[in-house]
């Protein structure tokens, strides 16, 4: 079965159905494919003992001789980063190589302090694979997998017109994903990224964040007429969102049918850019232009030798799969397939722990999946957004929410009184427990009756003309009188309960 | 008059000093000297205590400049030691200074380099003139400061690299011995590379006994060197060794005399020398086996293809940008090509030998030669090391699939002349033309393929009575890991100067 599906989907009958679907394009065929870069998320650099860094950080403080090429330095493989490869392979079913090697890949550049990168172009670590993505059968073929260096960071300020260097980044470890020419349209290609951000983060292998640069795409287009041979492929190169690279796919489409529908037209190969501002690609070089990289095994670091019992020992180790994760959301947590993907989607944590893991901790102690999820997603995250700020931003443990929503469950706090209290734990974090902030607070829900009785006569009397203009039948006056309660209750008051209590008051007035 | 070596050992750290203060300008073998420690570092049963040892220019210090004789590193300091060093100074070693070579290791004469030539000490005994004035000849190279400062007793030893040949051709031309042990014995790190594949640390110094008293201190596995081979690896061909060779007895020794090695570019005033040397060790007891290692004529330009191409890469990052020399482009030039900031730096920086070189395996990496060039260069680099595998007794521990059996019948070491001549004259117009030419290049023939095999090989001076004739070497080249066998022949070898 699996074989089957993964053969291409080439034929003829298959590419009718799924081009003419695509109203953008009538009759034309798209054929994508995608390189990821994916910075592995390690303690330690590739080849030295540099720590890695994180966006923000001050420019180069993470840099040991190695990292800036200096003489005499030798680079170090550090086995953590082939282990989250390895499991990278597993993850997208493919063949772990008993032996691979490194090349390097000469070119002159700044942000090349040696002037190669150590990569792995003769023999990768990891050969032939596949994803699956959401509404398609066939999955997304992997070509390969392997480890290379980041490169620096350069940046140019046109002001002063110099160019600044920050090696923190040199020398971090990446996984080159390469699929095969298998995604027909943009829409495919983003289910891809987000496809395989989602195994990245669940298996630890990579924070997987383009807006952070910690995932970049490349991406291959090319166009051809429904039933012709492919067309010639152009690439556009670094990629920083998925909206980009949609965006730029579907540019790049138009571009190309453009060239294509001219009398002889014809597209030339060529590396392209992207400019964010236009929405439109440009031309980097053509493919005369393409430099001669000088490809040569490394030296130093000689074959990298894979025993079968390292493999067996890390499948044993594998973190839950995404869509194992999501089967699990959905039968045993009785989310929604919709629901499910949104916390499969999030950002890792404060502690780089997934939004599936934080999720699962809340749900630990026989808290209802839906209302975990409901607090997590629609009110903490919610608040997140409002401020601006993303799941990695949170910090609430697990503790303290759990906490929260068992306050708000047992009644002992109302659902007001509940946003309210995190809201004030969002702006104000601290190491206190809910119960102790609700209890400074003064939030803790009063259900004694008593009390909400005297308050609703105290409202009935305070307003004398909303309750008479209720007695003639001015319902709506209700909800201001229900509101002058909640107000000197501080939204301690239960407002069901405040309501009945009102109404059977108002009632009893309108009998004699 | 022969520049002789004094008795080391007794004498005080700071005597070493004064042979450098007296000689070194006529030689130009330091290009840089340490402070004279206040204190002896360590305490007296620290096994190089008091001993002085120069470092060859490439090896990194973090106390003095490295500049591998290049004007793009002239004012490089490393910020750390070499593991090599570290070892020298953790034994009680004075490092004394740094010694010249060819820039970054490219050259056999030790004149490419960017503090002036190295010359040659030795003067025939029959000569005239005063020292000073003696006859100028090339002390080799690479490592040419390395045995100047060897021989005229300015260190006890020192350290040397060899990628093709560059420590045993100038111990040759010098007359001293000079050991390039096998591949991954000794650390790389800190070490400037030319062509990591082949490059290994060397040892110079007077006599086998201190070439083994200063690699038995070095000869240990480092983790910061991907090569280093691991202490594992070692015993196993130290056991292999002993197994084949367990007398260590001259009588039970097998010699292979390989002919390709005795091209008719060799010249007499080096033939006589060294077949008498094997006439020596016949007369004590050894047998001499004349074998075959056919891929030796193809040796040399697969060497040149892989170092160069090496180079080409390990030079790159020779940019002028996180260290050494900055060329500013000048006023006016187009700013917005970086590439010509590069080439501005390179250009100056890199002397001839060097550029050569980097263009040389440029072009053999490029897509269109790599299959032609390099990989057929890295084929013949297996045959080389599947001829040394067919003739020795003692297995290559190091393949794991075993492609050649090993010979019962086989030998144990490899005999042939170091060097194709002596040491050459430096303002020779032919010597200064051959310097550019392809006849430089012939001289490394006899070197190289032990370099391209990763062999221990050691060269050892041939018996020169009162010094009447400029010095040869003999070289023995052993199986991978057999450098205990090959320094115990070379032992005989210096034995044979008494007998």
């Amino acid at each position: 079965m699996l074989s089957l599906s993964c053969q291409p989907t080439n034929s003829l009958a298959r590419q009718f159905r799924r081009a003419f679907h695509d109203k953008r394009w009538p009759g034309w065929q798209v054929i994508i494919g995608i390189e990821t870069h994916a910075q592995i998320k390690s303690r330690q650099k590739l080849f030295s003992e540099s720590l890695t860094s994180s966006l923000g950080e001050p420019p180069n403080i993470h840099v040991s001789p190695f990292d800036a090429a200096f003489p005499g330095t030798l680079p170090r493989l550090n086995q953590d980063c082939v282990d989250l490869a390895l499991r990278t392979a597993i993850a997208l079913n493919s063949q772990i190589q008993t032996r691979s090697s490194f090349d390097r890949k000469h070119y002159f550049y700044s942000d090349l302090p040696s002037g190669y990168q150590i990569t792995q172009h003769y023999a990768p670590i990891s050969l032939s694979g596949h994803l699956r993505i959401p509404d398609r059968e066939s999955p997304i073929r992997i070509m390969q997998i392997q480890l290379e260096q980041d490169t620096a960071k350069s940046t140019f300020d046109p002001r002063t017109r110099t160019s600044k260097i920050d090696l923190n980044r040199a020398g971090i470890g990446l996984l080159e994903i390469v699929t095969e020419p298998d995604l027909r349209s943009p829409e495919e290609a983003g289910a891809y990224v987000r496809a395989l951000q989602a195994v990245l983060r669940a298996i630890g292998a990579s924070d997987g964040n383009m807006e952070a640069g910690s995932l970049r795409c490349d991406v291959n287009v090319s166009i051809n007429p429904i039933g012709k041979p492919p067309g010639t492929r152009c690439e556009i190169k670094n990629l920083n969102s998925i909206k980009f690279m949609q965006t730029a796919i579907v540019y790049e489409v138009h571009r190309q049918r453009d060239l294509l529908s001219k009398e002889g037209g014809v597209v030339p190969q060529e590396t392209r850019g992207f400019n964010q501002d236009t929405l439109e690609t440009f031309k980097m070089r053509s493919k005369e232009e393409a430099p001669d990289y000088r490809y040569m095994p490394d030296p130093n670091l000689g074959v990298l030798v894979i025993s079968p019992d390292r493999v067996q020992d890390i499948t044993q180790k594998m973190p839950e799969l995404p869509w194992v994760t999501r089967a699990r959301l959905v039968r045993e947590c009785k989310l929604s397939e919709q629901d499910a993907d949104i916390l499969l989607n999030l950002d890792a944590g404060r502690d780089g722990r997934s939004a599936v893991a934080y999720f699962d901790d809340l749900c630990k102690q026989s808290r209802k999946p839906t209302v975990v999820f409901n607090w997590m997603v629609h009110e903490l995250l919610g608040r997140l957004h409002t401020a601006r700020l993303t799941f990695a931003d949170n910090p609430l443990s697990t503790s303290q929410l759990g906490e929260l929503i068992d306050l708000v469950q047992s009644g002992a706090l109302t659902g007001t009184s509940g946003k309210l209290l995190l809201r004030e734990m969002l702006a104000r974090p601290s190491s206190q427990t809910p119960t102790e902030r609700a209890l400074a607070l003064a939030l803790l829900a009063t259900n004694q009756e008593q009390d909400i009785d005297q308050v609703c006569a105290a409202a009935i009397a305070a307003l004398p003309s909303e309750a008479e203009a209720y007695r003639r039948g001015h319902k709506n006056v209700l909800n201001k009188i229900l509101g002058w309660v909640m107000k000197e209750t501080r939204g301690r008051a239960d407002s069901k309960q405040a309501r009945e209590q009102l109404l059977s008051l108002l009632e009893r007035d309108v009998e004699p | 008059m022969r520049v002789n070596v004094t008795r080391f050992g007794t004498r005080g750290l700071s005597s070493w000093r004064r042979v450098i203060q007296e000689k070194n300008h006529s030689v130009n073998a330091f290009v840089c000297t340490s402070q004279l420690p206040s204190q002896p570092s360590g305490s007296d049963d620290l096994l190089l205590h008091n001993y002085a040892v120069a470092v060859k220019d490439m090896i990194c210090t973090a106390d003095m400049s490295t500049t591998s004789s290049s004007a793009m590193l002239k004012d490089f300091t490393s910020p750390f030691d070499a593991t090599v060093v570290t070892l020298l100074r953790e034994a009680g070693a004075d490092i004394i200074g740094k010694v010249n070579c060819d820039e970054f290791g490219m050259g056999s004469l030790n004149t490419h380099s960017v503090h002036g030539p190295v010359i040659n000490p030795f003067q025939l005994s029959s000569s005239s003139t005063s020292w000073v004035q003696r006859e100028k000849r090339s002390a080799g190279g690479s490592s040419g400061g390395s045995a100047a400062a060897v021989v005229t007793g300015m260190c006890y030893a020192a350290l040397s690299t060899d990628t093709g040949g560059s420590t045993r051709l100038p111990a040759s031309y010098c007359g001293i011995v000079g050991l390039k042990p096998s591949y991954g014995l000794l650390s790389r790190w800190g070490v400037i590379s030319f062509a990591d594949s082949l490059d290994c640390v060397g040892v110079m110094a007077t006599t086998v006994a201190s070439t083994r008293h200063v690699f038995d201190i070095l000869n240990v596995h480092d983790t910061r060197d991907p090569t280093s081979v691991t202490p594992h690896a070692r015993a196993a061909a130290l056991e292999e060794a002993r197994r084949v060779w367990p007398t260590s007895a001259l009588k039970d020794l097998r010699i292979g005399i390989p002919h390709e090695y005795f091209p008719s570019e060799l010249s007499d005033e080096v033939l006589s020398p060294v077949r008498a040397a094997i006439e020596n060790l016949k007369s004590r007891g050894a047998t001499i086996v004349p074998v075959s290692l056919p891929s030796t004529p193809y040796a040399l330009s697969a060497y040149y293809v892989i170092s160069s191409a090496e180079a080409s890469s390990n030079m790159a990052r020779y940019d002028g940008v996180q260290y050494g020399l900055h060329v500013p482009l000048p006023p006016g030039s187009n700013l917005t090509n970086s590439a010509s900031m590069y080439a501005r730096t390179r250009s100056v920086g890199f002397g001839s030998e060097v550029q050569k070189r980097i263009l040389l395996g440029t072009y053999a990496l490029t897509a269109d030669a790599f299959d032609n060039y390099f990989l057929q260069a890295q084929r013949i680099r297996r045959l080389v090391r599947e001829d040394f595998n067919r003739v020795f007794r003692v297995p290559d521990v190091l393949s794991a699939s075993n492609a050649v059996a090993t010979p019962v019948d086989g030998v144990d070491v490899l005999l042939h002349p170091s060097a194709i001549r002596t040491a050459p004259l430096l303002e020779d117009d032919d010597a200064a033309a051959s310097t550019d030419g392809l006849d430089t290049y012939v001289q490394d023939v006899l070197t190289v393929p032990a370099s391209l095999a990763g062999l221990p090989a050691l060269s050892v001076p041939l018996p020169n009575k009162n010094g009447q004739a400029w010095p040869v070497g003999i070289s023995v080249v052993g199986q991978w890991g057999c450098d205990d066998m090959v320094l115990k022949v070379g032992q005989f070898l210096e034995d044979s100067d008494v007998s």
